[in-house]
């Protein structure tokens, strides 16, 4: 069941497309990468003709400097930033204005909530509610339509605050659901958590790096989601796997190098043991990164899809669309 | 001119190493301790969220939230002196949080209902601050007990900057607001004039809270929150100490960073908040700077390129290589070469708006280099304790 799946290879022929869920929920644990795979699945799917919205959770817009450099911030209300894409960043208060208007039908009342000191420190300290605001926020969006009564997206992207303690963001619906005894939070909530489970429209998918602490988390939160929750989930993506640092013909260069007596000096070089030091280390973090992408396949038992680690890093949509091919993959259908 | 390592471990009772997630700060964290432990003090790591296999190293997986003494024929072989003694702790937030409300809750009654209560079982590892409090109280706790001349506190990963260190804050000021009071006595509130129209609008948000949440749900809240009104006096008095402690003359702050762009950003944000806290900044451990193995690395020019390659090629000849396939081996070193230059001077270019931070406001700066393997034992941690209290020198970094 498990397998390892490099530069975009087909995964098992039951695996949908990345691009065939409605609702992807892009997460993992914070520096894995979460938002460069969430921007790069909006550009895979701008590309191929969908409407799609992804939506940044955080307190900070990243996605529009990925895609579109030069744009402006987005916001609450978002913006098509480029054809057919639109990017968003929920921010929980607005949200919150918005549910509630739309709960209470009394502008003023709200507006007088919102500014409400009082009220405001309790929403500060109290628990969840961020969350679940932000996922009711998503399901609306997905109710949204066109005025020829077309939905107005194809596909909702959403890059899930970074995996903590416990797994709070997903968790919070199905909470609410059994903490509270009626009312119309309990129902909302009920909605969020249906479109949660959903098996055909929902794909959770996983960010991981192929590093101890990331791979333990993944693993982790795929056990989690898998056996408690429900959420649909069916292959991990590894981002940042290392290159192969020497050529496949030359696999022990690093003692090769090592052999080189001391003298005589090289030409306009640095030592040989610096040189053979350079590739012994190099070699060793190839090999330790590939162990653990062996290993979150294995211990996940799902079959986990790499992303090459881009030396210059990620500055702009052309390094992005390296990364939306191989994740849009073959498996498109359309991607010819 | 900077402080240093060594006088932080010397001089202060409390280290708080602070930074975003996967930058090693664990790893940092148990290094300065282990450092810390080499100088004579008896010290205790304090870790939230280890790795598996370094938490099984420090021997911290199986014994639930106790301090754990290191062995001293480990530390023996670690260099520790008779008088210096490291322990290391996995701290059990839930279970921390449990036994402060036995501690300040007025009797059996009061303390069985907030622990029975749905909201607190749900919610007291998610009420804001709750996890970041209990980190802190326990720290004040074990300082308290003076069985440690050192603890160094590895910070939970939060997602942004301090909330951590404001979290206490944050939650007294929630029990403090009008509106949990209001929820806890409203028959006190409704009852006197002055209040009436101070309270009118808490009122109104109380009640279109109500319509959207339901009555039921106020109702456990406030339930929960009575029960924990009576422990509050101990609890706000608890936190001002804890506060006092941790931004007063007998804590620093460390910042564990790395050098991937994101991680410079994070923590960038993590100094500018700091500076405007009382926190006292202490230095800054940049981990897993990817540099050379030596000192002075000279790389050849384009056009001397081919006579490197020759001369590599011949090297490798000399060294037992098959005819024919030592040029090819030697191109590859040299595009291998160009790859690490290349990595050697992002980092370097990355890290340096830091570096310059530090040495404008007076932080040390000590790069740990990436190391070929993970660290996750004892010799590991004396390792990258070599570069932070700098007994290694920078040229001896890779190969080791």
């Amino acid at each position: 069941m498990s397998g390892v799946t490099r530069g975009g290879i087909a995964l098992a022929e039951s695996t949908r497309s990345l691009l065939d869920p409605r609702l992807v929920i892009v997460t993992g644990k914070g520096g894995t990468g979460k938002t460069t795979v969430a921007a790069a699945l909006a550009l895979a799917a701008a590309a191929r003709g969908r409407r799609v919205v992804v939506v940044e959770t955080g307190r900070e817009e990243h996605v529009p400097r990925l895609l579109a450099p030069d744009s402006e911030p987005v916001g609450y209300g978002g913006r098509e930033i480029r054809p057919g894409l639109t990017a968003m960043r929920v921010d929980p208060y607005e949200a919150l204005a918005e549910y509630l208007g739309l709960q209470l039908r009394v502008p003023a009342l709200v507006s007088r909530m919102m500014r409400n000191k009082g009220f405001r420190q309790f929403m500060d300290a109290s628990p969840g509610w961020r969350e679940l605001i932000t996922l009711g926020k998503v399901w609306h969006l997905g109710q949204q339509q066109t005025d020829d009564g077309e939905p107005r997206y194809d596909m909702l992207l959403v890059d899930a605050p970074a995996t903590g303690h416990g797994l709070t963001f997903l968790d919070v619906p199905r909470v609410v659901v059994s903490a509270l005894r009626a009312g119309p939070l309990r129902r909302h909530a009920g909605w969020v958590e249906e479109m949660l489970r959903d098996p055909t429209e929902t794909l959770l998918v996983p960010v991981a790096m192929a590093e101890e602490l990331p791979a333990r988390e993944t693993v982790e939160l795929v056990e989690h989601v898998r056996e408690g929750m429900g959420v649909p989930v069916d292959r991990v993506v590894i981002n940042a796997v290392l290159e192969r640092p020497f050529p496949e013909d030359c696999p022990d260069l690093d003692e090769r190098l090592a052999r080189i007596p001391e003298e005589p000096p090289l030409e306009e070089l640095p030592p040989a043991a610096v040189i053979a030091s350079c590739a012994a280390h190099l070699r060793s973090r190839y090999e330790l990164n590939q162990r653990y992408v062996e290993e979150i396949a294995r211990t996940s038992g799902l079959p986990a899809l790499t992303l090459p680690f881009l030396p210059g890093g990620i500055r702009g949509p052309d390094d992005l669309g390296v990364l939306a091919d191989i994740l849009a993959g073959p498996a498109s259908g359309d991607a010819a | 001119m900077s402080v240093t390592p060594e006088e932080i471990v010397d001089g202060r009772r409390i280290v708080v190493c602070v930074g975003s997630g996967g930058v090693g700060k664990t790893t940092i964290s148990a290094s300065l301790a282990l450092g810390g432990a080499r100088r004579g003090r008896r010290v205790l790591v304090l870790t939230i969220d280890p790795a598996k296999r370094l938490a099984d190293a420090l021997g911290v997986r199986s014994l639930g939230n106790q301090p754990r003494a290191i062995p001293r024929k480990v530390l023996d072989r670690l260099g520790v002196p008779a008088d210096g003694k490291l322990s290391a702790m996995m701290l059990d937030m839930k279970r921390t949080f449990d036994d402060l409300v036995e501690r300040f809750a007025e009797d059996a009654e009061v303390r069985n209902r907030i622990l029975e209560n749905p909201i607190y079982q749900h919610a007291s590892d998610a009420l804001a601050g709750s996890a970041e409090y209990s980190a802190m109280e326990k720290v004040f706790e074990l300082s308290e007990r003076r069985d440690f001349d050192l603890i160094v506190l590895d910070t939970p990963p939060s997602q942004h900057a301090l909330d951590f260190l404001e979290a206490p804050q944050r939650l007294l000021e929630f029990l403090d607001s009008r509106l949990v009071q209001l929820l806890l006595h409203p028959a006190f509130a409704a009852g006197r004039f002055g209040f009436r129209l101070f309270q009118r609008s808490a009122h109104q948000v109380l009640r279109a809270l109500e319509r959207v949440s339901g009555v039921s749900f106020l109702e456990d809240i406030s339930e929960f929150l009575l029960a924990f009104e009576g422990m509050s006096e101990g609890f706000r008095e608890r936190a001002r100490q804890v506060q006092a402690l941790l931004f007063g003359p007998e804590s620093a702050f460390i910042l564990a960073a790395g050098p991937a762009d994101e991680s410079v950003a994070h923590a960038t944000a993590f100094l500018d908040r700091l500076e405007k806290s009382r926190a006292v900044v202490a230095g800054i451990v940049l981990n897993r700077l990817r540099m050379w193995p030596a000192a002075e690395v000279k790389l050849p020019h384009r056009r001397q390129r081919e006579v490197a390659i020759a001369s590599l090629a011949e090297a490798l000849e000399g060294g037992g290589e098959m005819r024919g396939s030592a040029p090819r081996a030697a191109e590859a070193a040299l595009s291998m070469l160009d790859g690490y230059a290349s990595m050697v001077q992002q980092d370097r270019a990355a890290t340096a708006p830091l570096r310059e931070r530090a040495r404008r406001n007076g932080y040390f700066w000590r790069p740990v280099p990436e190391l070929p393997r993970d660290v996750h034992d004892f010799d590991g941690l004396a390792r990258i304790a070599g570069f932070v209290f700098e007994t290694i020198r920078e040229e001896e970094a890779v190969g080791g």
